[in-house]
Order: C-alpha cells, then structure tokens, then sequence
C-alpha cells in the first residue's frame, strides 16, 4: 500500500467511492442471415470462444393460435414431437441425444412452437439431423400422447395444491374475457386437454409448420462450420402446408371494467398470495421502451417502489414485483407479492399506492438514470451465452421485429424522459379497472377486507377434500391453472431486452441454498 | 451412430494470492466479453449455529444488504444494477457467498462495496434493519417451505439424516422462534467471529488485468484486520450409514402422494461421491434414465422422478430423490421400484452405452455452467474454501470421466440400503376416520418408524 492509499482510508477502509474506469465497448454479435427457398429464414450469430451452440426452430404459431375446445392442444402437440419420428422411437431418440451430449426440447408457449437443441460444437451436425427429424418426421405415437395427456391432467391436479399456481390462474380467469385465450392457461384446461388424441396433435402441428413464418436460428462458436449449408441439406425439402394456420386477430379483451375482488380460500395459509392488474400490452408497442422503463422503476428493479415498500420498509414479504407480460397479444399487467396473512389488507392497500403514485406523479430524476442506467448496463452481461443470444434472437422472429431492435436497444432505452415514464403510466395503469386476487385464508382476511372498502368481495371456497385414486370430476371444480411447470417455457419468454418483468435480482430462489 | 470427437473444455487459467491479512484472492482473465464477476465465500455456514440460533447465517447474509459505514440501506444493490450489474448473496451449511457480476470497467465499486460490509457492517446495523429482514426472512420461510406443497421435505430431510447434535440436523432456514429471538447483540458476535478476510476467499473472473486487480484488491481490502481466534467446528464425523431405516408419513395439503428417499452419502471430495453422481445421473438423469424411463414412462406409476446429491464436507453428504405417485396407483408400488432400481445397481453393473451416455450428458453440463463467469468465480471459491484448492475446477470433469463401472457398484453397495434409507411419504390430507380407506404403508411402517414427528421438532 502506497502512502496516497492511507491517507484515504476511513478506519479501515476507504471512504471515497470508485469512480468507473474507461467502458469496453460491447456490440450485439453479427449476424448471417440467409433464407431458404421453401422460406425459412435463417439467423447465424458466430460467438467465438462459445463451444456450446444453441440452435432453435421457432414458428410463432403457439397457444394463442388455437380455438377454445381445443385448449391445450399447442402445447401437448409440442411436447409429442420428441415422443417418436419415422426414423426414432421415443427412447432411441432420447439415447441418440444423450449420446451427442445434446438436450433437444421440443414446447410451446403463448406466442410459438419451437423445437431446439444445445450441443457441444463438435457435434453440430448431427443434433441439426436430429433437430430436423423432430420437427419434420414426428409421428405422434397414440399410446405416448396419451401418457403425455394424463401427465398434464395430474399436473392440473397438483397446481390446485398450489397457491402460486392457484392465484396466477385465478387471476387470468378474472382479468380476460371468456373467449379470450389469454383467459385460460396455455396448456390447457382439464375439459378440453381430456379429449386430446394423437389426431387432433397431428392436425394441430400439420397446420403450424410451416416454413414460410420459421426461422432457424443458431448461435455459438461454429468454428468454420457451415450452418447454411447445413441447413439447406435437412431442411430444403420441408414444404409449407395446404392448409396453414390462418393467423388472426388475437383476441386480449378484458373480462369487465370496474374493480373486482376474488378471494380464493386456502384454509389455514400462513400467507396470501396477491395479484392486481388487468390486461397490459403486446410486445409490439410503439412505446416499448418507455413502459420498460416505467415497470422497472415501478416493480422490475430490486429498489422498485414496490419492493422498497413491502419488502424493504414493511417486512410484508420477500419479494414484491410488478411487470406487464409481453406476448403477441395483451398479456397481462400484474403486480405480484406474496405476504404474511395478518398484513394481507395493508398490502393490498400499499401496491394500489405505489400503481396510483406512478401513474399520478412524475418519478424523480434519480429513479429514471437508475432504472435507465440499469438496462443498459446490463446488457452485455445478458448476451454472454448462446443460450441467452439464440434467445434473444427467437424473440425477435416471434414477433416480426428486425434485428435493429436489439442493435438500438440501449440508445433507445437511453433516449427515455421524465415525461415518457409519465406518459406511459398514464395510458397503461388502469388502476380503477384492476382485479384484485387473492389466494389465502379468507376467514383471517375477509372481515378487514369488506371493511377496507376496496369493491365488492366474492370469496370461493371448494374445500373439500383432495381425493386419492382415481380423480372424481368434483374434485375439479371451477379451478383454472397457472404457468408453473413449462408449458409457457422458451418460446414464451422472448428474452427480449428490457420486457419489464426481468430485471428483478434479488427475489429469485434457488431450490437448494437461501438466496438473499 | 458413430460418437463424434468431443469438445475440449476450456481450461481456467488463474494467480492464487493472499493478503497479509489472510485474504485469499483468485483471479483468472477472461477478455471474451466486457463482464467481471466478484465473488467472496466465507467459510461460514449454518452449520455454525449454535443450538437457539438457527436460521442465524441466513439473517446474518440479509443484513449484509442494509448498509454499512459508507454505505445506506439498500444502496449496495442500487449502486451495482445501476453500474448495470446483477448481485446476490446465499447461504449454505457449509458456507455463505456474496456475488456481482459487473460491466468490467466497473469492478472496483463491487471490491469497494464488499470491503466495506467486510470492515464496518456494524457501523450501519440498527434494531430497525434487522427487525425488517427479520421478518422479509420469516417471509421467505413461508414463502419456501411453509406455504408451499411438499415444503416441509428438506427440513425432514436433514432432520432424520443428521442425529440432533450434528450440526447439519437443521435447516439453513431455520426455526421461527429462534429468528424471532435474534439479537442485535447475536449479530454483532457473528460478524465480529466470523466476517473477518482470513475467513473469507475473494475471486474476480472476467475481463481484467491481474497487477490492476491486486493493486485495487490491496487498496480496499488491505488494511481490514484478520481474526486470529476463529473457533474450529467441533467434530463432526458420521457413522457412514444410518444404522437403520428411517420412516415417517406426513399428511400434507397434496392431490398426489409423493415418496421422498433420502441417504447418507460419502463427503464432498471423496471420489466415491463423484461415482455416486454418476451412478445418479444414469438412474434419474433426464427422459433417458432408469428410473424416469420404468416409472414414468414404461410403466406409468409416477408422474415425475428426480434424485440429487448434496455435497457437505463435514460427516456425510445427502443423496436424495423423489417420485410423484400416479392417482390409482398404490405407493407401495412405486416405493417397490424405487428400491428395485436404486439397489440394482449395487449388484449388476450399468452397461458401457448408459456410461457412456452419462459422461457425454456430464460434459455438456460442465461445458454450459464454466462458460458463465460467474459460475466459474463461484467455483474457484468453493475449491478454495473447501479443499484449499481453487485447481480442482480444471480437474473435476476428468474425475468424472474416470469413474468406472466397479466403482458405481461399490458405492451403491455402501449407499443404497435398507439399513441406510430414509422414505418419507406424503400423503393426501385427510380425516383421521377415513385413513383406513387409503391404502398406506401402514404395516412395514409401524415397525421401522423409528424416528417420529416429536423427533423432529425436538
């Protein structure tokens, strides 16, 4: 230590705060793009020093495409392609790839269907072969499809246990209008995921396959390799279908305006499960980049108002969240927390405060560069894998924006005033039109929730009790389902910089260790 | 189809340092991407608390975020996300992390922000901070274990694998009573045993330059003194086996029955537990595995399998793994073949295209978590704190591509018994009145419950 270093410190330690030293510049990796014939576009991003590629077929036909009687249908259609092709049985596709080091998914979301595969680079070739098989030869096995089927439908059965999944699925239940998709979860509900069969699969998927709306998209350290070439010889035979899927107008309207509170009784739930919003944005608006900005300040960063109140001030819970869910259509707007059952009703009461402080008052400069400087900042560090490249990239092709959107990203999110965040609040927060969910005790809550003087109150109760052995239809009653356990994965998640939902640190949780 | 060649792994190239004060510091460059991850282990853990005190080191890591002397409340995290970085910080039973991953020319302000919790936490500490992670804590309690389905098992776990005096009996989590009983004065005593830069071990990965990070790491963490008197753990060796079958039903608030296994497993760094990895990976590692390919998919009796280990340096690690029963089918059944499969491989070896599968499936996954540097940070701080050998991370796949197939017989022998085994079965909630219409493991359970519920609260 210098004697210019002691005189800094401050006991032990320095005082003065580093100043940052000179930023390297970062650019979003270049792209090839070149299509094919039949359509298909391609998109090769070359991430040197990135042995492990990821490659992905993304079609944006997904669970918004499909007709209400049919609910699910997208999803389990997905999921069947890797269950057996002309060439592999289920098992000795699953043996193929594991031989190659390569896990191949095969899901589907809101927004699309994709089919990808992360493989060590060496073995490229031959995880494109098998890539190609899934998504071009699957031959939806009758006796596979169903195991799948019944899979989802005990996966209904485990969510109703769950107050998390409850409360995400009684919220799009009350948010979205009947015939809306968005009203019911992506993978379905149990009446119609029940009459699910190998036929209506095929169909589905014949409809979605289509080249002409797909993009391949690779990304890591190709070494020479050529993805082009290599995708011109799996993929040049594959032909749009006769009949294709006529993408319509996604029906996102609300359920009704006004306040609504919907309590679902959890009986002796140590804590209460709280969302409040109502139907937000698609992912295509014109001021994208300011809502980004609104919903970090709001409930994205770690020191969103939301969090700062609940969690930081309060102690009501251990992470408080507020995002709009960006998909091809209005996705829902919520603000998320669970909490301690005796401070359900103050809860509730701060989140209104904070949605009705953003969307009335302007935030202060201070709020604006940390959210601004937040985005910005972070985006290097979420590029640093192919995953998270290849990502970004599907994102783009599901919703039709040019690759310019994430080379202006950061200029962009630069670019965003006082007044922008004042104006996207404004028009997006429809404070008096939001649903107020709850999954918790209702007779602990209830009382203090009718006095609190919100809306009107209507509590469900079904607690009968869970039955074992085969499933009674009673056991099912009026109860929707949530996101939980991947239906929605992948092409769901656009991993588009900036969808406000993602900058939350510090509320994640990791299954085997106490995160912060 | 013919194997094509593998993909090496890149290897971490890294200086081993240490500070007058003891600190150790690993730095390994990275110039692939303008990003640098910090961060510090502290070799201590929940196995730590003393009896009274648990959940202690996991409050303790909360109250790392409220401040310190050039610090305010909160502002830790305001400063890295609005130099555009990411943070964390967790707690385990044998240790406790802190973490940034930054834009590269913004590395000092994260040595800066752990140095200064590392020196003065306590200058920021007040009655009102620890009461409001107090209760974001007994939140999160509710949040993980208590409010959810299921969320009682690892508690149960630890509980029933561990005997009361070990220190790994309870959970990181902790006890309500004893969060409410944290003092300030508690707070203080760990920081000042435990908090000190001879017990902690710093790594920096990314985009730098070695003499800069030494000459900053100097500068901020240089003048914090040591702690001479950390006190050593007592012993805490373990019969290798439990001595005995372990048994408890718990009725929970779930649609499906699930059957929990646990068993004690050889210590973190004993090569046996690298065969036993293996051994996990080929019975419940993804859709081609043993377990997932007969329960789920052939025979259709669960819904899911999972099966894990759980690494501890101090007396056994934990193997453990679940199946969610099918409605319709009896527990006994799926429980059959839990145990069908899990000693099978104690007798019969596992084929040379299931290894091979295993190796390929295993260097994939190394592949994938080494290209993030901050799972390389973490890791050269595990290495270090653990077996004082930050090297291990360019070892440890070559440790599993050399475990043989005797070898996975060997330690399935040792660990998948009955003498060795905890099940805990979670059963549907329901009237005391009705439980003879459920078909439960009433009869082998009586006799072999040899630990109960009032055991675990004890």
């Amino acid at each position: 230590m210098t004697a210019t270093d002691r005189l800094e410190l401050d006991g032990n330690v320095v005082a003065q705060r580093p100043t940052p030293g000179v930023p390297r510049p970062y650019e979003f990796p270049d792209l090839a793009q070149a299509p094919l014939d039949n359509g298909l576009t391609i998109l090769v991003a070359d991430l040197p020093g990135r042995p492990l590629v990821s490659a992905s077929v993304v079609i944006p036909i997904g669970a918004v495409d499909e007709p209400a009687d049919e609910g699910g249908a997208a999803v389990l259609a997905a999921r069947a392609l890797t269950e057996g092709t002309e060439r592999f049985d289920a098992v000795a596709l699953i043996e193929a790839s594991e031989r190659l080091g390569a896990s191949i998914h095969a899901d589907a979301g809101w927004d699309a269907t994709s089919v990808s595969i992360d493989v060590p680079t060496t073995r490229l070739r031959q995880a494109l072969d098998l890539l190609a098989e899934v998504l071009l030869r699957p031959t939806f096995p009758a006796g596979e499809v169903e195991r799948l089927r019944d899979e989802r439908l005990n996966d209904l059965l485990q969510a109703q246990a769950d107050p998390r999944r409850r409360a995400d699925e009684a919220y799009i239940d009350t948010i979205y209008a009947p015939d809306a998709p968005y009203h019911r979860p992506a993978g379905g509900q149990r009446e119609t995921v029940e009459r699910l069969d190998a036929d209506v699969l095929r169909r589905v998927y014949a409809r979605a396959v289509d080249p002409s709306i797909a993009t391949l998209v690779v990304a890591g350290d190709l070494g020479g390799q050529d993805v082009v070439a290599m995708a011109h010889e799996l993929l040049d035979g594959w032909s749009s279908p006769a009949s294709p899927n006529a993408s319509g107008k996604i029906l996102d309207a609300p359920a009704a305006t006004g306040r609504r509170i919907r309590v679902v009784h959890r009986p002796g739930s140590v804590q209460t499960e709280i969302r409040i919003g109502h139907p937000g944005l698609p992912r295509k608006v014109p001021d994208f980049h300011a809502v980004s900005v609104m919903s970090a300040i709001l409930g994205g960063l770690f020191n969103s108002r939301l969090n700062m109140q609940l969690r930081e001030a309060k102690g009501y819970t251990y992470g408080a969240s507020a995002g709009f869910d960006m998909r091809r259509g209005a996705g829902p707007f919520t603000a998320r927390a669970a909490v301690n059952t005796e401070v359900t009703v103050p809860a509730v009461i701060d989140t209104l405060a904070e949605l009705e402080r953003m969307r009335d008052t302007k935030v202060e400069a201070s709020e604006l560069a940390a959210a601004r400087d937040f985005l910005v900042g972070v985006f290097p560090l979420r590029f640093e894998t192919p995953g998270a490249v290849a990502a970004a990239l599907s994102g783009l092709a599901i919703h039709g924006l040019p690759v310019e959107e994430l080379l202006d990203y950061r200029r962009r999110i630069e670019a965003v005033t006082i007044d922008d965040v004042a104006a996207a609040a404004r028009e997006h927060l429809r404070i008096e039109a939001a649903a107020i969910v709850l999954v918790g005790d209702a007779d602990a809550i209830g009382p203090a929730l009718r006095a609190a003087g919100l809306g009107t109150v209507v509590v469900e109760r079904d607690d009968a009790p869970p039955a074992l052995g085969p499933i009674p239809d009673e056991a099912h009653v009026a109860v929707d389902e949530g996101e939980g356990t991947g239906p929605t994965a992948g092409a769901e998640e656009p991993g588009l910089p900036g969808t406000a939902d993602e900058p939350a640190a510090a509320d994640t949780h990791a299954d085997d260790r106490e995160d912060h | 189809m013919p194997t094509p060649p593998t993909t090496p792994i890149p290897t971490t190239a890294y200086s081993d340092h240490r500070l007058q004060n003891g600190l150790r510091l690993i730095v390994a460059e990275d110039h692939l991407a303008p990003v640098v991850a910090v961060n510090v282990w502290y070799a201590v853990g929940s196995k730590h608390e003393q009896p009274g005190k648990t959940g202690f080191a996991h409050l303790f890591e909360h109250v790392m975020f409220q401040g310190s002397r050039h610090v305010a409340k909160a502002e830790h995290i305001a400063l890295v996300q609005a130099a555009g970085g990411t943070m964390n910080g967790t707690t385990w039973l044998d240790r406790t992390n802190y973490f940034e991953t930054m834009p590269s020319h913004q590395l000092d302000l994260a040595l800066w922000l752990e140095a200064d919790r590392m020196a003065t936490l306590l200058d920021a500490l007040s009655q009102e901070n620890l009461d409001n992670q107090r209760e974001v804590v007994k939140n999160e309690k509710r949040w993980s274990y208590d409010n959810r389905p299921y969320g009682t098992w690892q508690e149960k776990l630890q509980a029933h694998l561990y005997p009361p005096e070990h220190p790994y009996h309870h959970s990181t989590i902790g006890s309500m009573e004893d969060l409410d009983a944290a003092s300030i004065e508690d707070v203080s005593e760990f920081f000042r045993t435990y908090y000190a830069p001879n017990n902690a071990v710093l790594s920096v990965v990314g985009d730098v330059d070695t003499p800069e990070v030494l000459r900053s790491v100097e500068r901020y963490f240089g003048a914090i003194p040591a702690n001479p008197s950390i006190p050593p753990l007592g012993d805490l060796s373990l019969p290798p086996t439990l001595g005995g079958e372990i048994r408890e039903v718990v009725y929970d608030r779930v649609p499906l029955p699930r059957i929990y296994l646990g068993f004690r497993a050889p210590v973190y760094g004993d090569r046996r537990l690298d065969a036993l990895e293996i051994a996990g990976q080929i019975l419940a590692g993804g859709k081609g595995s043993r377990l997932h390919r007969r329960l789920v998919r052939d025979e259709r009796i669960a819904n899911d399998v999972a099966l894990f280990t759980l690494g501890f340096t101090g007396g056994a690690s934990i193997l453990a793994g679940w199946a969610t029963v099918r409605p319709g089918v009896t527990v006994e059944r799926v429980e059959a073949a839990l145990h069908e499969e899990t000693e099978r491989l104690a007798v019969e070896p596992v084929s040379a295209d299931e290894l091979a599968r295993a190796f390929a499936l295993i260097e994939a996954d190394e592949l994938a978590a080494l290209q993030r540097v901050e799972e390389r940070a973490d890791r050269l701080s595990m290495y270090a704190t653990l077996f004082d050998d930050p090297g291990i991370i360019n070892e440890m796949l070559a440790r599993y591509l050399a475990v043989t197939q005797e070898a996975i017989l060997e330690v399935a022998a040792a660990t998948f018994r009955p003498d060795n085994r905890l099940v805990l079965t979670y059963l549907p909630e329901i009237a005391p009145a009705d439980s003879g219409a459920v078909d439960t493991d009433t009869d082998e359970g009586a006799d072999a419950d040899t630990e109960s519920d009032e055991e675990v609260a004890a």
